[in-house]
């Protein structure tokens, strides 16, 4: 088990630098030179040239990245000079908010549909069933900033139940102190995480009540409700979870289209501002995070289903 | 229904009679059951035998109130007690299930939730239905894992499934089902996943619990040596229907159905004649979407007549003993009336001491990487193979027994070039195979071919025969497309086939079909070296008999060198001339197949024989004890034999010096510092 973590790590460790490197270089060819993008057209060479010089931008671009992995062992992520911030900072405003926002949606999507797609396999093409895997297809082909228009249209101009913006206040936890106004991000987000995860539940859940164990749980006299919720449940969740640990990268990195479409202040949302404003510095940050994320998400996956499966040895 | 003395002064626990199934899937209608009827007393044992297909497990199922979906019963009764079952609110039927009627399902790995403890899985049906505490049914659970023969469960209570062995599992299984004391155990196919000396040690425990708890047990199987050796009654099914039903001797010593008759003389023995070819009932079970009005068994029978495709039989009490019924209009009197077809010996010019082997196999090893012990433990290793040493001379079939785990597959994928040894060689007509790469390695492996035991696994499902039969030809380069469809369509004709087969997938045939197809792509590429491994296991009684006919008369027609591996010491006997028994990894004996049946020269090869349901072995097997315990790991094997831990003959010895083989006689070898005395031994 500890080899196995170590050598997961070490693995770790070797691709974060790779994808460091490839998003450096690559943003290094796009982008101007940072002193133009800086200082605007308007700005003189000598101007742009002095910029570039006093911050290091005209050394060769392998010491350049040199320097930068260096900066970032010491916890540095660099510097946005268009919002004369350090990005560490940005990151660390807008993390939790995002955090906050994509965990809820998560939550809320397997609230509804790990018991909806063990419903579904239970009654397998019952009305119920069909109903459910039709509005399953429905959501998950329906793009989210459509959804969320047409929530916002509903819920909130046609009903005026919840707000149409989010919340713009700066705590993390809004989600949690004012839910009205939360409510239709949240459940935006939701929305396509259920319509995969109760299909993917409903097939796990089918190929558990084909199992032997199911029969022996019949034939001890339990009854159908008992079956499934000391037998099926568990086992069925297996397959849900390596699922979800590899979508929790994605949700802390935040939700571009939620977070833009809701003007809720995110991750997501500073980085589609970034985009616009050339503003490397937290481009390349916020790819390298997602990168770590990703990384994270595989392998705490990988460990949480083996606690939950005692039968996988984490072996080569 | 027909009235079948009871025996004297018992009570009747469970009564089904004239029982009908249905099941409906779209518009197929089949009826697995039809007018079934069976009496049930208290204490004893009735056995239902029968193929697959023949309504043995639904009917245990019906019983149980279990039918799978689709399924419903359409006519009948079953009465347990006075309760009539058929008809019973779901409710009520829940209360009796595993309570009052059990059933004990053959083992599979899943047939223990994977994600439970077992102790809480045993307390489960006690909790439910005598309502207990938590720690009350937990003390009931650890009683009854004592009792089916765990040891140390108090320890083992908090295992997860994964962490025992088939064959503790299997008693796992048996202590859930009988933890409420039920008054009927069903017991649907108990061991027929298990290794044979596993099997013994658990039907002889479900013996000794349904004395102890007084309980009825159906014991459902297809294993006709276990019904004789474990039932009191026995049921015999095809067709959905009951055949022939009475007191097992009665059933034995004077059979009377067509079918029960033909099913006893198709069964391999441990000591048939070898010269012999095996009876096999010709064709397949009828298809019960499809409803005939005749006797089931007519389209196979040797003595049908117009009468038995038109009318359906019934049951009928046997003249002599009335307890015995049967439902036959043609009842059979004696044994199976043939003159079993001599199979050509061996070739007279094939003499293994004096033609160069065909096949050599030198000190073979094959060790795995396993998984590493616990947080910062070393890498480990399963020692599969351990120095294995034989020969195979040109013509000879060489059989291969032991238990599963004992690393016999492992040695046949090295055998055909599938595997490479960690150590040790293959030599093939004089070439190292195993050191072998590339181009000609390729070429070599052409002439040693595998046949497989699962060949509905074994065949890409996508390919039509003629594709499957093709393939081989083609990617080794002979002929144009034309010949080697005509060469696919001689190789049907030799397994058996019609031409037809080559436009169907895998899917269309027969179990039977497809082993045959199996066979007749080992032999496309003509090899001299066949290596079958389980060929039959998989096969239904009357259909293994026709295969292996028809792998015998192969063997001799073409010359083969065959090695045929199987954990079925009958079905290796019948196939053939040489056999090595293995043992965690080694051989442990060898010699000429009739000396090691008739004199085994190691207690374990003596134990796997006396553990064979049904047969009378050797007298000298009676003074062996049953072998008792599990096979120990191939990652920490016993010091000294190997076989030491679970030997009655064991001594310091045996711990410290690991025996070799040598010989007991000219044609015998065995690796025991105690070798049995055999007739050849004293003389």
């Amino acid at each position: 088990m500890a080899w196995y973590v170590l050598r997961r790590l070490a693995v770790s460790v070797l691709v974060l630098l790779g994808i460091s490197a490839v998003v450096f270089f690559l943003l290094h060819v796009v982008s101007d030179s940072p002193g133009r993008v800086v200082l605007g057209q308007r700005a003189s060479p000598e101007a742009v040239a002095d910029f570039n010089q006093r911050h290091g931008f005209d050394r060769p671009v392998v010491v350049q990245y040199v320097s930068y992995l260096g900066q970032l062992l010491q916890g540095d992520l660099g510097r946005s000079y268009k919002l004369n911030e350090s990005v560490g900072t940005l990151l660390q405003q807008n993390a939790g908010r995002s955090a906050m926002l994509s965990l809820a949606g998560l939550v809320l999507a397997l609230l509804v549909a790990i018991p909806l797609g063990v419903l579904q396999a239970v009654r397998r093409n019952s009305v119920v069933d069909r109903v459910a895997t039709g509005l399953a297809y429905v959501l998950y082909a329906t793009p989210a900033f459509l959804l969320g228009l047409v929530l916002i249209a509903v819920f909130s101009q046609q009903l005026d139940l919840f707000p149409a913006e989010a919340s713009q206040s700066h705590s993390p936890w809004v989600v949690f102190t004012d839910p009205r106004s939360m409510a239709l991000p949240v459940i935006t987000i939701a929305a396509t995480s259920i319509a995969i995860f109760s299909q993917y539940q409903r097939s796990s859940a089918l190929d558990q009540l084909g199992q032997d164990y199911i029969r022996v749980a019949r034939a001890k006299g339990l009854p159908e409700r008992l079956v499934v919720t000391r037998h099926l449940l568990r086992n069925a969740c297996l397959p849900v979870i390596t699922l979800v640990g590899t979508m929790i990268p994605a949700l802390l990195a935040g939700n571009l289209i939620v977070e833009s479409l809701f003007n809720y202040s995110g991750l997501g949302l500073l980085f589609l501002n970034s985009l616009q404003r050339e503003d490397y510095p937290v481009l390349l940050a916020y790819t390298l995070i997602g990168g770590v994320l990703t990384v994270v998400g595989n392998f705490v996956a990988d460990i949480a289903v083996a606690l939950a499966d005692r039968r996988i040895e984490l072996a080569s | 229904m027909v009235s079948i003395a009871p025996a004297p002064a018992t009570e009747r626990v469970l009564t089904v009679s004239d029982l009908s199934v249905e099941i409906r899937r779209g518009d197929r209608v089949v009826r697995p059951v039809s007018g079934v009827d069976l009496v049930l007393h208290r204490g004893e044992t009735l056995g239902i035998v029968g193929e697959t297909g023949s309504g043995k497990s639904m009917t245990g199922l019906a019983i149980m109130g279990m039918l799978p979906a689709g399924g419903r019963i359409t006519g009948g009764s079953i009465t347990f007690g006075d309760t009539e079952l058929v008809g019973l609110p779901p409710a009520r039927y829940r209360g009796l299930r595993g309570n009052d009627i059990a059933m004990v399902f053959q083992d599979s790995l899943t047939s223990l939730n994977p994600t439970r403890r077992i102790g809480d899985q045993v307390a489960e049906p006690v909790r439910l239905h005598e309502g207990l505490s938590r720690r009350e049914a937990r003390r009931r659970a650890e009683e009854m894992l004592a009792l089916v023969g765990i040891p140390r469960p108090s320890e083992r209570m908090d295992d997860h499934p994964h962490q025992l062995s088939g064959g503790m599992r299997q008693r796992v299984m048996i202590a859930m089902a009988l933890v409420c004391q039920p008054k009927v155990v069903i017991a649907d196919e108990p061991t027929t996943a298990l290794d044979v000396t596993i099997q013994a040690e658990i039907l002889d425990l479900l013996d000794d619990l349904r004395a102890r708890l007084g309980m009825a047990m159906i014991l459902v199987t297809h294993d006709m040596g276990v019904i004789s050796r474990h039932a009191d009654r026995v049921g015999v099914m095809y067709a959905g229907r009951l055949a022939e039903t009475g007191p097992t001797p009665a059933l034995f010593e004077r059979t009377r159905h067509r079918y029960t008759q033909a099913l006893l003389a198709s069964i391999p023995s441990l000591t048939h004649d070898r010269g012999e070819e095996l009876y096999s009932i010709g064709g397949a079970p009828p298809d019960l979407s499809v409803h005939d009005v005749g006797c089931g068994f007519a389209p196979r029978c040797a003595a049908a007549t117009d009468r038995c495709r038109a009318e359906q039989p019934p049951l009928v009490a046997d003249g002599a003993e009335p307890a015995h019924a049967f439902a036959c209009w043609h009842p059979a009197d004696g044994p199976v009336e043939r003159t079993p077809a001599r199979l050509a010996e061996r070739p007279a010019a094939v003499d293994e001491t004096s033609a160069a082997p065909r096949l050599r196999v030198v000190d073979l090893r094959r060790e795995y990487p396993a998984g590493s012990d616990g947080w910062f433990g070393g890498r480990r290793t399963v020692k599969a193979v351990s120095g294995v040493s034989f020969d195979v001379a040109p013509g000879e079939t060489f059989g291969l027994v032991g238990e599963s785990g004992c690393g016999k597959s492992t040695l046949g994928r090295m055998l055909v070039a599938l595997d490479r040894p960690t150590s040790g060689e293959v030599v093939f007509d004089g070439v190292a195979v195993s050191a072998l790469r590339g181009r000609e390695l390729g070429e070599r492996r052409a002439r040693l071919q595998m046949m497989f035991q699962d060949s509905s696994a074994a065949l890409d499902p996508r390919m039509r025969i003629g594709a499957i039969l093709r393939e081989p030809l083609a990617i080794q380069g002979i002929g144009t497309r034309a010949e080697r469809t005509a060469r696919a369509r001689d190789l049907l004709d030799d397994v058996g086939l019609p031409g037809s087969v080559l436009e169907r997938f895998p899917h269309e045939l027969s179990g039977g079909q497809r082993q045959r197809v199996g066979l007749a792509r080992a032999l496309a590429l003509d090899p001299s070296v066949l290596v079958a491994d389980e060929p039959v296991s998989a096969l239904d009684v009357s259909i293994r008999s026709q295969v292996l006919n028809l792998m015998r008369r192969i063997q001799r027609e073409r010359g083969l060198s065959s090695i045929v591996i199987s954990h079925d010491l009958a079905v290796v006997r019948y196939l053939s001339d040489r056999v090595g028994v293995m043992y965690l990894g080694k051989l442990v004996e060898s010699g000429a197949a009739e000396e090691v049946y008739a004199a085994p020269a190691h207690p374990y090869t003596a134990g796997l024989l006396a553990a064979v349901p049904g047969e009378e072995g050797p007298a000298e097997a009676d003074r062996v004890p049953r072998i008792h315990g599990e096979l120990p790991s191939p990652i920490d094997p016993p010091s000294g034999c190997r076989f030491r831990t679970r030997c009655p003959l064991a001594t310091d010895l045996c711990a410290e010096v690991e025996p070799v083989l040598e010989p007991v006689s000219p044609t015998h070898q065995v690796a025991c510092h105690f070798p049995l005395q055999t007739k050849e031994g004293a003389r």
